[in-house]
């Protein structure tokens, strides 16, 4: 056991910033010291938390400059030789509701309606589901935690739909081929898949493997297609998800 | 819809899955209501949960009824909620002579409480699951499933938020206000806006789990509530899609849920008197770990992921637990106004994530009597919003794949 500074940011407060010191083991993680903090320390730091594993997506921070899920960055595994302290702030590109919570509303403002959140699974791929079952399902990758927005380049600069709700579209779209003409529309303009720059900050960023970035390069070439097919009289798809038909 | 006169307004302390349905439920029964959570929605016990959607078969054995509200609840959350579930079914199997001796008892305890429970040969069961531990002696196939723990229940607050339902998270109650006896509000703390202020309610009740002796405290009412934590760890790759058990009373690390990309195990449990200084023990990540490669042997070479521990509630075994009223066998609601001379105040404790959606259905029945309506309850029929719903309205609606991608 030893003992680790935190350094918090409590933006709405006269104070700015917060220290306190938590004993850690080589398990705790960030959202574990939070929890210490709030039980022993100061009962009203707020952030937000809710699974602990990196399935709800809740506890995105900025860690010592870097964002990340608390709950599942040990505090071992920070660089403490170099930062001395572990410096906690709030993901920008949220609004914020006090110390380390924010409110993620913006980033659902521009994913698309109607999508489920069921995939196939591909585990153990070649394994026979019982009769029950047509076919393993899970639930997607992206976890709606917002640190691939929270690091993205090009949000600051101009209107841009955001890696999320971009790489949202693109796994709708390769469920749901048939949505091409409702969905594509939405994302060819400049504030869509055409926005991106390539940093790829977002797939480097995201903590369940989605890689936004190439979810993104996917979208475009659905987007060219379609484009393509538009321009030569041909439709899109038949918006069942049925083979594409000449007009 | 033509506006109708509010019941009454219900104030509902808690943000957990127990909180989340009873404000749904309230709100179809005309009743005005404001939840109060004192940090982020499902941030205490509910959140943590590893996830498994109960058939019921882990309680047949024990109690029927317990298994027959669970098989009933899972049909009624696939067709409510069916994108919160990853619905692939779970497998019992049998690890030595003793586990495959209990499998006769196990399946007709089953089939007694209405849940389909049937022995499959060891090779197909292989085929559904190759990682399994290939020396299993029997398995038995049951309708298990996964929930998202965080998204189920955001599938009941958006759709009480679009039904008129106030949510205020952050905000801790510090005081319940009683005027003459009675129970009249809560005196919250707005954390954000560093402010207290007052709720007026006709009824307020805590649905707060491990932490309910704590507001019943507030209310100078002495509630024993025993917090019992256990432990989960989950690895960094999803090595089953259907949840797999051991085949034997239920016991400490028996259960492999797959969820996402993860597989989780689950779970000790020990007692504690502080819900909120709860640690993960050391010990519990080498014990669990071991046990899940009894199941899947595959477990203990998998990349660790993450461990973590959530506060079941557990009823204490004083008078006023005991004379409270019984809404299910693991699950209580308590009228205080009947056990402590306090009315216009319930607790809630037990139950499980599973039966959520019946839990606000017995509690809204509870508290439609002591207001002396009949409203029925319309929650098992109807379909609950996405869980993006609850902060875009536009995202309402969640549609399955129509084709075959991954």
């Amino acid at each position: 056991m030893k003992t680790v500074r935190f350094r918090i940011a409590r933006p709405q407060r006269a104070e700015q910033w917060q220290e306190f010191d938590v004993p850690v083991q080589d398990h705790t993680t960030v959202v574990d010291s939070l929890e210490w903090i709030r039980a022993h320390l100061d009962r009203t730091l707020m952030y937000r938390h809710s699974c602990h594993h990196g399935s709800c997506g809740t506890c995105g921070m900025v860690i010592n400059g870097t964002s990340a899920l608390a709950c599942t960055t040990r505090v071992v595994d920070l660089d403490l030789e170099t930062d001395q302290v572990v410096t906690v702030t709030p993901l920008p590109t949220m609004s914020h509701i006090g110390d380390l919570a924010v409110d993620p509303t913006p980033l659902f403002r521009h994913f698309p309606a109607a999508a489920g959140y069921l995939r196939p699974s591909e585990a153990n791929r070649g394994s026979t589901p019982p009769e029950e079952v047509p076919q393993y399902k899970r639930f997607e990758n992206c976890i709606e935690c917002g640190l691939c927005v929270s690091v993205c380049p090009v949000i600051n600069l101009r209107e841009f739909m955001g890696p999320a709700a971009l790489a949202a579209y693109n796994r709708e779209l390769e469920k749901n081929p048939g949505r091409s003409d409702e969905l594509l529309p939405q994302v060819e303009g400049a504030e869509g898949a055409a926005g991106c720059d390539r940093h790829l900050a977002c797939s480097a960023a995201c903590p369940t493997g989605v890689y936004p970035a190439k979810q993104i390069v996917q979208l475009r070439k659905k987007i060219e297609g379609w484009q393509k097919n538009r321009e030569s009289g041909t439709t899109g798809s038949a918006g069942d998800g049925s083979p594409v038909v000449p007009l | 819809m033509a506006v109708r006169k509010s019941h009454g307004h219900v104030v509902i302390i808690g943000g957990g899955g127990t909180g989340a349905a009873i404000l749904h439920d309230l709100l179809l029964r005309g009743f005005t209501a404001t939840l109060v959570e004192r940090g982020e929605l499902t941030s205490g016990t509910t959140g943590r949960h590893h996830g498994q959607l109960h058939s019921g078969a882990r309680y047949a054995v024990g109690d029927r009824e317990i298994a027959r509200e669970c098989m009933d609840e899972v049909r009624i959350l696939q067709r409510i909620a069916p994108e919160a579930i990853e619905m692939n079914w779970g497998l019992f199997v049998a690890l030595n002579e003793e586990d495959n001796a209990f499998a006769p008892e196990f399946i007709a305890a089953c089939q007694e409480s209405g849940i389909p429970a049937t022995e499959v040969p060891v090779a197909q069961a292989l085929q559904m699951e190759p990682q399994l531990n290939p020396a299993i002696l029997r398995a038995v196939k049951v309708p298990d499933g996964t929930i998202d723990a965080w998204r189920l229940p955001l599938h009941f607050f958006a759709t009480a938020r679009a039904n008129g339902g106030m949510i205020k998270t952050f905000t801790e109650v510090v005081g319940v206000i009683r005027t003459a006896g009675r129970v009249t509000g809560v005196r919250v703390l707005d954390h954000a806006a560093q402010n207290e202020y007052d709720i007026a309610a006709d009824l307020v009740v805590s649905a707060t789990g491990a932490w309910a002796g704590q507001i019943a405290a507030l209310a100078g009412i002495a509630l024993p509530v025993t917090p019992a934590p256990g432990t989960m760890v989950a690895v960094k790759k999803r090595l089953n899609n259907m949840v797999i058990s051991q085949l034997h009373p239920a016991g400490d690390g028996d259960i492999v849920v797959p969820q996402r990309g993860l597989s989780i195990i689950g779970s000790t449990q020990w007692q504690t008197d502080d819900p909120d200084t709860v640690e993960v023990p050391a010990e519990d990540i080498t014990y669990l770990t071991a046990r899940a490669a009894q199941l899947i042997p595959a477990f203990a070479s998998t990349p660790f992921h993450a461990a973590w521990t959530a506060c079941r509630p557990l009823a204490g075994s004083s008078g006023s637990v005991e004379d409270g009223r019984k809404l299910s066998r693991d699950f209580l609601a308590i009228d205080h106004g009947t056990t402590d001379n306090t009315p216009g105040l319930i607790s809630i404790i037990g139950g499980k994530a599973t039966v959520l959606r019946a839990m606000g259905e017995q509690t809204v029945d509870m508290i439609c009597h002591l207001f002396g309506i009949s409203e029925g309850c319309v929650t098992a029929t109807t379909p609950l919003m996405s869980h993006r719903g609850y902060y875009n309205p536009a995202l309402a609606g969640e549609r399955a794949p129509t084709g075959g991608a991954l």
